[in-house]
């Protein structure tokens, strides 16, 4: 797991002052398929290599991020803030 | 009627000043915290608060988006509160957290060495200015820090970890006391 996460806010931290909550994906509209509902509620691909995952800064600014880490090297590509749509590159 | 006594008193009651000429720890006055929850985004929130703070300097901290912390060594009166609470609103919203949350200074030439052996904030004088804040493990417990002066931080904890976070500090001062 990587240890040093960045965040959009206050910069790169130590992965223990973040909780991992998983995969962010897009919501299904309200009315859509059951079978999409299923989906997005409790299927998952485990893939190796990009993935997007919701954390959260617990112990710092306490803001949710979306942030796209490699499964596989561990290596995170950008790290963003995932309510207010400010597109916050990864910070060093 | 409770058949005893409720005492107030301060978090951190027994812990006496920690000095030398490298390192310096004190407890400050448990006065007034009031945590300010605003809108993300807003570049006037801080001068907003300025002015609604006792004008002492680095009163108004940065606690994340759009939120800060203002702070003081006096104690706010229940009325003094409200009117700080009306006017705050409607753009921002204060919660008193003066009972909630107590200050440690830690001064000295030292400090950054002290603290960070406990943070993994960079906190050299160039990416940490005086006036920045952030919030931030230090050990296991999450505390807000400030930068106050070149040499000087205050460290603000929730009351409950307020011993346990001294204790650590009063720890990671240890080798910078022995002169």
């Amino acid at each position: 797991m990587a240890s040093l996460v960045p965040c959009p806010h206050c910069g790169a931290r130590p992965r223990e002052e973040f909780t991992i909550k998983g995969a962010a994906l897009v919501r299904p509209a309200a009315d859509a398929d059951p079978a999409a509902w299923m989906d997005y509620v409790y299927l998952r691909d485990n893939p190796r290599g990009r993935y997007d995952e919701h954390w959260h800064h617990t112990a710092g600014c306490r803001r949710w991020l979306v942030v796209t880490r490699d499964t596989a090297t561990h290596e995170i590509a950008a790290s963003r803030e995932a309510v207010l749509g400010a597109a916050g590159e990864a910070r060093p | 009627m409770s058949d005893f006594r409720l005492t107030q008193q301060a978090a951190l009651k027994g812990c006496t000043r920690l000095v030398s000429r490298a390192i310096m720890l004190e407890a400050l006055p448990e006065g007034h915290v009031i945590q300010v929850l605003g809108k993300p985004g807003d570049p006037h929130l801080t001068a907003r608060l300025e002015a609604m703070s006792d004008g002492s300097p680095h009163a108004v901290r940065a606690a994340g988006p759009g939120q800060c912390f203002i702070v003081g060594d006096r104690t706010k009166t229940h009325a003094e509160l409200a009117d700080l609470s009306a006017s705050l609103q409607p753009e921002a919203f204060g919660v008193d957290q003066s009972a909630g949350r107590v200050r440690i200074r830690a001064a000295g030439p030292m400090v950054e060495p002290m603290l960070a052996k406990g943070t993994a904030v960079d906190l050299s004088l160039s990416n940490f200015p005086v006036g920045h804040a952030t919030t931030a493990l230090i050990g296991h417990i999450a505390a807000h820090l400030t930068r106050t002066g070149d040499d000087t931080f205050e460290i603000m904890v929730l009351r409950g970890f307020a011993q346990s976070l001294w204790d650590d500090l009063a720890r990671m001062s240890a080798e910078f006391l022995e002169d």
